[in-house]
């Protein structure tokens, strides 16, 4: 029986098939005849997870555009295909031709959330792929990218390299260098050398790592051709660069079920905590033209009748307005929806869309993070209690009755009021509704108050924070959701703690948390942002066993001098401007978004940067 | 007017769920140039209808489904424009173009032809069949709109041909008297007194009847 009879026969016994299937409107077929480069993106969740990614298929589309390259799709089979799948003997394979990814020449992983590490391992696991790199005599190269790749450190000892910051020019190049040296006929290693050479491109085993006595950094030491640092990969011209015009169209539903139109990467604002804030930067936007012309190729190519305007900050494109009312006019026939950012309701775009096509009345979304102004200004979250009652107010004025608040718990300097502001704001929106009269308003209001638990995260002002401790967090949670209980009409939500804390341990994790990592996986960890997966028990065992003790990383407040595992990664800021940053947090003190004038949040170091 | 398109469902697709696919024919329909009339009301529709729904597993050589248009086209042109818009393991395989007052598809279907290919197992089924076919009432747990009940199953079954891959056969297929080939299938197991071997379903065509009662072919009529 051939691998493909097999997968057949495996699908009829797990749940949601389509997942394993392939064949989808869209999905690209090459001839292998043409073929000398094969690529395997792997994403390490299930399919409608990673189908919902914007990155793979800006990452699919651009390497199926070169000759001779071909990528193929892979994700996490899900714990029953897994199981299925290795009592059966049948490797891990892709969605599109159904070859074990092990016989692919480069495999590449996004990183898009620390908890989805063990996933990683498990899918090299089944791959037959050696886990270990320094052990990998044969196989594809395993490159990985993506937000998380900006501390790599905890996955050091899996990977062959990482590419950080902007994908689109930097994978094609990891290709053309694949091909230079299998035409050289060089050993292994030299592939990895010659990868070095690129900017934005870090391999681990060219460096070596010493600790000292408290178990901090004492130096990373880079080998022979390695950078020192690694800059980031900087993509400058949006308008310019490759971008979808076909999509892949699933069969199910998956997360996002529509065409995805990234406005602009980079965010101004510089939230303290914001991740994504600080190593997407400089802000570049595409031009109006470049959307428009690729909105009229995508709802062409894929049917969808709904597109989504993308970016960390929707309200901020300069042209919103403009562009949001063109496309509501060049797709009301053809029944395409535009869903614009909830951010920001703009009081003339809600007109406009109102008479034009039926707004779906979905809940207003807004984050103030934070419960009191104080705090607020510690992460520099540039929103008054003014602007959100005043979002708040034309929402139910406009027929909106259902909020979501998105705020943190444990943010640093947190204190038990600031936590209760938190419930005051709940208040005050309920009090908001109430004041606008009965036969105007929606009937049915709803508030969600979410909480998540604050993750400290590398390259970040917050780089030095501790986690609050869980205790006081549970006492937090506690604490709000009594508050908020007698409140009609909201909801609670909040995050479980411990994932936070595993999260926070990975986050700015050094090279040794990778063999607590390999070991809560030997222990049966897998789908740890998937809670009904997620254990804590074993994952206090893996840390006790390779004798780590977590706290270190998680609650453990950096000295100013510390050595950071990711010192020698610069993904796009200074560690100076953090630092700045940091000591302003620490007085709550404001920073202004940098559209107003420059930060010198250090971006300009990169050529042709924020001109 | 109307396009009554029939297309294959192939192996590669086949757990595809009938609402999927109906959400993808819609989606392609957008990816053709077609102008396809949409229903009124709040959240217009393309008024698109299936004759049928195929069981999730199962494969097809006799989908239809039926579209109604805007503007009037020729069968070339929706041919071709449908085309375009499908994944090679949906293929469409013929068009017919009706006017608005032909017909529902599925009001007219009456029964259908299935290829049942059996992994083992074929020889012990081959002998059920000859003992299900000489009686005239076969009970069996059949599943409806209002829960499971015993219905005899034997008039509901047209004909059943032995191949030495399985069985061609040809079963009722009408909202009140439906007999799905796996029940048969099982049936015959039962009788057997073995366990049912896996099965492959392959549904080659979908039929109806003239007004003589002749059966044809859903599409021809």
């Amino acid at each position: 029986m051939g691998l493909s009879e097999k997968i057949d026969a495996l699908l009829s016994q797990v749940e949601k098939p389509v997942r394993y299937m392939g064949g989808e409107y869209g999905s690209v077929m090459k001839d292998l005849r043409g073929v000398d480069v094969r690529y395997a993106f792997l994403f390490p969740d299930v399919y409608e997870v990673g189908m919902s990614h914007l990155g793979m298929k800006i990452l699919y589309h651009a390497i199926n555009r070169m000759d001779g390259a071909w990528c193929e799709r892979v994700f996490s089979p899900w714990v029953d295909m897994d199981a299925k799948m290795r009592e059966a003997g049948v490797p891990l394979f892709s969605l599109e031709s159904r070859t074990p990814v092990r016989e692919f020449d480069l495999l590449g992983i996004t990183l898009q959330y620390e908890m989805s590490y063990t996933n990683i391992l498990s899918a090299l696991d089944l791959a037959g792929i050696e886990l270990l790199a320094r052990n990998r005599k044969s196989g594809p190269f395993v490159i990985c990218g993506g937000p998380c790749a900006c501390n790599p450190e905890p996955l050091a000892p899996f990977v062959d390299a990482f590419a950080m910051g902007d994908g689109e020019e930097l994978t094609l190049k990891t290709i053309e260098v694949y091909r230079q040296w299998r035409d050289a006929g060089l050993p292994r290693g030299a592939y990895l050398e010659m990868l070095a050479q690129l900017d934005g491109m870090y391999v681990p085993s060219l460096y070596e790592v010493s600790y000292q006595g408290d178990g901090t950094i004492e130096k990373i030491q880079p080998r022979s051709v390695a950078k020192m640092p690694v800059m980031k990969a900087l993509v400058n011209d949006l308008s310019a660069a490759e971008y979808p015009d076909a999509l892949v169209v699933p069969y199910g539903e998956v997360v996002h079920n529509r065409i995805m139109l990234e406005i602009f990467r980079g965010c101004t604002r510089g939230c303290r905590f914001c991740q994504a804030g600080m190593i997407y930067r400089p802000v570049r936007e595409r031009s109006m033209g470049r959307l428009l012309e690729l909105a009229e190729k995508l709802v062409r190519a894929t049917g969808y009748d709904e597109i989504s305007l993308m970016s960390l900050s929707s309200g901020d494109y300069s042209c919103l307005p403009d562009l949001a009312r063109e496309m509501v006019k060049r797709y009301q026939e053809k029944r395409v929806k535009i869903s614009l950012p909830s951010l920001r309701i703009d009081s003339y775009l809600t007109d406009t869309l109102k008479e034009t096509q039926k707004v779906r009345k979905t809940a207003l979304t807004l984050a103030p993070e934070a419960g009191s102004q104080r705090l607020r200004d510690v992460i520099n979250k540039g929103v008054t209690e003014e602007d959100l009652m005043r979002s708040v107010k034309e929402a139910f004025e406009n027929g909106w009755s259902a909020v979501k608040l998105y705020f943190m718990i444990g943010l640093p300097t947190e204190t038990d009021e600031d936590v209760m502001g938190i419930a005051d704001l709940a208040q005050k929106v309920r009090q908001c509704y109430f004041a606008v009269p009965k036969g105007q308003r929606a009937p049915g209001l709803r508030i969600t108050v979410s909480a998540s638990v604050f993750v400290p995260k590398p390259h970040t002002p917050f780089e030095w924070a501790a986690q609050l401790d869980a205790a006081t967090i549970r006492h937090r949670q506690q604490m709000l959701r009594q508050a908020l209980a007698g409140m009609k009409g909201v909801d609670f939500k909040y995050h479980e703690m411990d994932v936070s804390f595993v999260e926070a341990v990975f986050a700015r994790g050094d090279r040794r948390t990778g063999e607590a990592l390999l070991r809560a996986w030997e222990l049966g960890c897998r789908f740890d942002g998937w809670s009904e997966y997620f254990r804590m028990d074993l994952w206090m065992r893996a840390f006790q066993e390779v004798g780590l003790d977590p706290a270190f990383y998680a609650n453990r407040e950096r000295a100013e001098t510390e050595i950071f595992p990711w010192e020698h990664i610069d993904a796009g800021v200074t560690k100076e401007f953090l630092l700045r940053e940091w000591h302003k947090a620490l007085r709550a003190e404001t920073t202004q978004d940098c559209r107003k004038g420059c930060v010198n949040c250090g971006i300009r170091r990169y050529k042709g940067a924020c001109v | 007017m109307r396009v009554l398109y029939r297309f294959a469902k192939k192996e590669r697709l086949r757990f595809v769920s009938h609402l999927d696919l109906q959400r993808f024919m819609q989606r392609a329909l957008n990816r053709t140039g077609l102008k396809i009339a949409y229903s009124n009301g709040f959240n217009p529709h393309p008024i698109l209808s299936f004759a049928s729904a195929l069981a999730i597993g199962w494969t097809s050589e006799y989908e239809l489904f039926d579209v109604k248009l805007a503007e009037p086209i020729d069968r070339d042109t929706a041919l071709a424009e449908m085309r375009q818009a499908l994944p090679p393991d949906l293929p469409i395989l013929d068009a017919r173009l009706v006017d608005d007052r032909h017909p529902a598809l599925m009001g007219r279907l009456v029964m259908a032809d299935y290829d049942l290919g059996l992994a083992d197992g074929v020889k012990a089924l081959h002998e059920a069949a000859d003992a299900y076919w000489a009686q005239e009432t076969v009970l069996a747990m059949r599943k409806t709109k209002s829960g499971e009940k015993q219905t005899n199953i034997r008039p509901m079954s047209i004909f059943l041909e032995k191949k030495p891959s399985g069985f061609y056969a040809r079963l009722m297929l009408t909202e009140q008297e439906t007999l799905k080939p796996d029940l048969l299938l099982r049936t015959l197991a039962e009788i057997a007194g073995i366990e049912l071997p896996p099965v492959r379903i392959h549904r080659l065509l979908l039929l109806g009847q003239d007004a003589r009662g002749t059966a044809k072919p859903l599409l021809d009529l």
